[in-house]
């Protein structure tokens, strides 16, 4: 029979190897964590030119999985394709990324923004508005 | 027959067949970018290169090589791929790879092949092209930097058109698809240039990034305009119809649209289409529901009974009109019912009803492709008519079919190639018609064998000498044409009905008749008289018989029975009087006269504005049921989109009306359909994609025609009304794309006149008749002959009908 102190001794080597080591806990929502680069949270709307790189081909809203993306174009005085409307329903997506990597003109990405609690539903449709890049 | 072996398969084809014909009808798919069904082989893509056994050491293309006996086909082997590749890769050297901003991604031929042949890279490099776009038309798009030279739109715009506004210009590197002297597109925007186009250089503008193919779903339908009876298919989004697909191989004419089905289907999801009942309190309209509304109209139908009237359009379908006849003759009570103002199907009801035996077309509209020879009375076919313009087109240009005119006006069709026209009086066709028998008689050159005496004594004194000068044409003219057309083989006589068209009316029937009749050229092949009619459905409501029965008063006697008290109740399905029927006035005052007016529409038209209740219904896109082309070919629509808003079908709507009055409907437009009794020999479900021929047996009768006397006083202006290229009775003015090309009335004069009265092109000019006055822009046409004017009926804005009332030509005063 083993030593049933054993098992209790290597427990507290754990626990107390611990006490010296610098704590995974965050003290959130006064502690950020550090977000990973690749980290896909809520989407941005890349801007060029002070305008949305967007060019509406529809390509993100047919590729996605969740069927969460609306987009409608719109014509604009030089005759290019913008996107009028462009909302991401965040109750239906899943983060997949797809988007991302269908958008044929790197318009779109994912940030590290992950606080996306409200309370309305309405709310967690994101407009273009609110989609695009903060700088 | 020739036998080849096309990929190891045995195929078996007629003599004239192409490799890629031959193919194709072997199931086997050779790609292709500048190949159409409908068009002539052209051979500029070079994407069909095969290998033949026989002719080894080269690729042959395939669109272009007739076969022959024994012929051994390879559609895909190693070199024939490379080769392909390469033809993409010289094609994309220039094509600038827009796809995400381009309309057509996901429906491009270029964009499939290259995914097909994996070109995602390329091993040549050159300068793109910066051609500048051109968005001069609201309708077409033409960015020639897209361009990739398959010549498919100019074909398609010479070989069916006919118009040719578009060519190849310069040569070499710069070769471009031009217009006349490379200005803006100036042509009758019937979009076949882009319905063919492999890539996006040229687009639909009123479908400009409003989705893409994939997120569409195609529904097939019949179009709702005019009677020619074509498939469409219409791409649906969101229950919103955004677009028309064009698709090859629908229909008798093959996806060839016109512009109004083209471009004018806007009206099916317009905002402004109504979307509930409306009832007249104090004097305003108030919404309401549709209980009120129905409880409303049947209690004052009821109360009405026999002094109550329905008009409908020939725009609802065959069950529905059937529905709207027993609810007024059964539950109502009454014999009034009438459509289409009551003169437009006269040419079919009387004229074709009392010459021929049956009030139809004897001859389909395929048969004019079949046909030897085509007379064409009044050369509004390619305006009102413009897919059986195409029809006529195709057989003088490829079947060499002979073709003649006897019209008031030139037109499209008399500029076709050999086209003889005989450029006659306005409304003195019938006296032509009858000269023209007179020669056929004198001549012995009928074909029956006993003529009624009676019958020779009454034409006898048509003789081309002495009709000549009162037609406006030469004796000879009269008489070789006539002689031509009783020489003739197969022949088709076309006239056009309508609204517009107080000229075709019974008499010209008769006469036309007559010289089918004389000469035997009914009820076979290729052979017969085909009564162009208006709306999509105007073949059906006669079959239906939606006509005044024994003792009822016809439409004319309705609007008058509104103001003397006779008709206390009037119910009109889809018509817009005040702006389509003659003499305005008259008819606004009838209806401000009438008790009670119910109008049923899609739309609060100038007519629903005098309503006491209007009841919203559905369009064609929202409804089961059958239109019965002008040729009497019977097709099936089945609901595209749901119902707009409350709108109900029409269907549905007299249903209930008839369980109010107490009455048991049909529960079906299946089982409405059987108890039409025209379409006895015909079941519902045998309706299939193309529709279904009504086969009618003739009686020939040689009735004797009356000739109209036209008197215009000396010094006024001869006016024909009629109807413009781009629109089909009223409903076409919701259609944004229609509208956008010709969104106010005019009137043509010809040069000759405007240049005596100094007018010049897109002035305002005062036209005044007897009964008021109208102010137009001019349009100085070569086409009108002196002394006459012309100008479409389809708009509200000075309305035709202020000075128009009714007669075949209206003696008018032209001023600045």
């Amino acid at each position: 029979m083993p030593n049933p102190f054993t098992p209790i001794m290597q427990g507290m080597k754990i626990t107390f190897g611990h006490m010296f080591k610098k704590p995974v806990t965050l003290m959130y929502p006064e502690e950020r964590p550090k977000v990973a680069e690749r980290y896909r949270g809520l989407h941005a709307l890349k801007v060029s030119h002070n305008k949305a790189k967007c060019v509406a081909c529809y390509l993100c809203p047919t590729v996605c999985p969740a069927k969460c993306i609306t987009v409608e174009a719109g014509e604009d005085d030089n005759h290019n394709k913008f996107a009028a409307k462009y909302e991401i329903d965040m109750l239906r997506c899943i983060f997949c990324g797809y988007c991302v990597e269908a958008c044929p003109v790197d318009a779109l990405k994912m940030t590290g923004q992950f606080e996306l609690a409200n309370y309305r539903r309405e709310d967690f449709v994101f407009t273009k508005e609110s989609l695009l890049e903060k700088k | 027959m020739v036998t080849l072996t096309i990929d190891d398969k045995q195929v078996a084809v007629e003599k004239d067949t192409t490799i890629y014909d031959a193919a194709k009808k072997a199931g086997i798919h050779i790609p292709i970018l500048c190949h159409d069904k409908k068009l002539k082989p052209f051979g500029a893509c070079r994407m069909c290169l095969v290998e033949v056994e026989q002719m080894k050491g080269r690729l042959i293309p395939a669109c272009t090589t007739p076969v022959t006996e024994g012929m051994i086909v390879r559609t895909s082997t190693p070199p024939v791929d490379k080769a392909r590749k390469l033809v993409l890769e010289l094609l994309l050297v220039h094509h600038p790879l827009d796809c995400p901003v381009c309309d057509k991604g996901g429906d491009c031929e270029l964009q499939n092949l290259a995914y097909d042949y994996k070109v995602n890279s390329n091993r040549l490099t050159d300068e793109k092209f910066h051609h500048e776009i051109d968005y001069n038309n609201p309708l077409i798009e033409r960015d020639q930097n897209r361009c990739i030279l398959c010549g498919k739109c100019v074909r398609i715009c010479d070989e069916i058109v006919s118009r040719g506004a578009l060519t190849f210009i310069n040569r070499g590197i710069k070769t471009k698809i031009g217009t006349e002297f490379d200005g803006p597109l100036s042509c009758e925007f019937c979009g076949s240039c882009i319905s063919v186009c492999p890539v996006g250089a040229l687009l639909a503008r009123p479908f400009k990034f409003k989705s893409r193919f994939w997120a569409m779903t195609n529904k097939k339908s019949v179009c709702g305009y005019c009677g020619t009876g074509c498939s469409v298919t219409l791409g649906v989004k969101d229950n919103k119809v955004l677009t028309t697909i064009y698709d090859e191989n629908q229909g008798f004419h093959n996806g060839q649209l016109c512009v109004r089905g083209r471009f004018g289907y806007q009206f099916i999801s317009s905002d402004k289409r109504l979307k509930t009942p409306l009832i007249r309190k104090n004097g305003t309209l108030v919404e309401t529901d549709w209980d009120e509304a129905l409880a409303t109209v049947a209690e004052k139908l009821k109360l009405s009974a026999s002094k109550s009237a329905a008009i409908a359009t020939p725009r609802m379908t065959n069950e529905e009109l059937q529905l709207l006849k027993q609810l007024m003759l059964q539950h109502v009570g009454t014999k009034n019912i009438d459509h289409s103002a009551g003169y437009a199907h006269e040419a079919v009801t009387e004229g074709l009803a009392k010459s021929i035996g049956v009030a139809a077309s004897t001859a389909t509209i395929p048969d004019i492709q079949k046909s030897d020879m085509i007379l064409v009375l009044k050369s509004d076919v390619y305006e009102t008519h413009p897919v059986v313009g195409f029809e006529i087109n195709m057989a003088v240009k490829n079947k060499n079919v002979s073709l003649h005119l006897i019209s008031d006006k030139r037109g499209k069709l008399s500029r076709l190639p050999g086209a003889n026209l005989l450029l006659c009086k306005p409304g003195s066709e019938v006296t032509l018609l009858n000269s023209m028998v007179n020669v056929i008689m004198e001549e012995k050159k009928a074909a029956l064998d006993t003529i009624p005496p009676d019958f020779v004594t009454a034409l006898s004194a048509f003789t081309p000498a002495k009709v000549a000068t009162e037609c406006g044409v030469t004796a000879d003219e009269i008489r070789t044409l006539a002689l031509s057309y009783a020489a003739a083989d197969k022949a088709v006589i076309l006239l056009t009905t309508g609204l517009a068209y107080p000229g075709a009316d019974a008499q010209l029937a008769h006469a036309a008749s007559n010289l089918a009749i004389l000469c035997d050229k009914l009820g076979k092949e290729g052979s017969g008289i085909i009564a162009l009619q208006e709306k999509n459905n105007s073949q059906g409501a006669i079959d239906v018989g939606f006509v005044p029965a024994q003792g009822g008063a016809n439409c004319h006697n309705i609007l008058d029975g509104c103001v003397d008290g006779s008709i206390t109740s009037l119910f009109i399905a889809g018509e817009n009087p005040i702006v389509s029927y003659p003499a305005g006035d008259r008819i606004k005052k009838s209806l401000e006269a009438v008790d009670f007016l119910v109008v049923a529409d899609l739309f609060l038209t100038e007519t629903a504005q005098l309503a006491d209740v209007v009841l919203p219904v559905s369009s064609y896109a929202e409804k089961e049921g059958t239109f019965t082309a002008t040729d009497r070919r019977i097709q099936k629509i089945t609901p595209v989109i749901p119902p707009v808003g409350k709108s109900l079908p029409e269907f549905q709507l007299y249903s209930k009306l008839i369980k109010l009055l107490g009455g048991q409907p049909a529960l079906t437009p299946a089982d409405a359909f059987s108890t039409i009794s025209a379409y006895s020999s015909i079941s519902y479900s045998e309706l299939g994609e193309g529709g279904v021929f009504v086969k009618s047996e003739f009686k020939p009768t040689l009735i004797v025609p009356k000739t109209s006397n036209v008197n215009i006083e000396k010094g006024k202006f001869s006016l024909l009304t009629g109807a413009a290229l781009y629109h089909c009775g009223t409903m076409s003015l919701h259609g944004e794309g229609t509208v956008a090309v010709c969104s106010v009335g005019y009137v043509e004069i010809s040069r000759s006149d405007a240049e005596a009265l100094k007018i010049a092109d897109g002035t305002d000019v005062k036209l005044t008749s007897s009964s008021g006055a109208i102010t137009l822009k001019a349009r100085v046409s070569p086409r009108m002959a002196a002394g006459v004017l012309f100008t479409p009926y389809h708009f509200a804005a000075n309305s035709v009908n202020t000075i128009w009332s009714g007669s075949i030509v209206t003696g008018v005063t032209i001023t600045k």
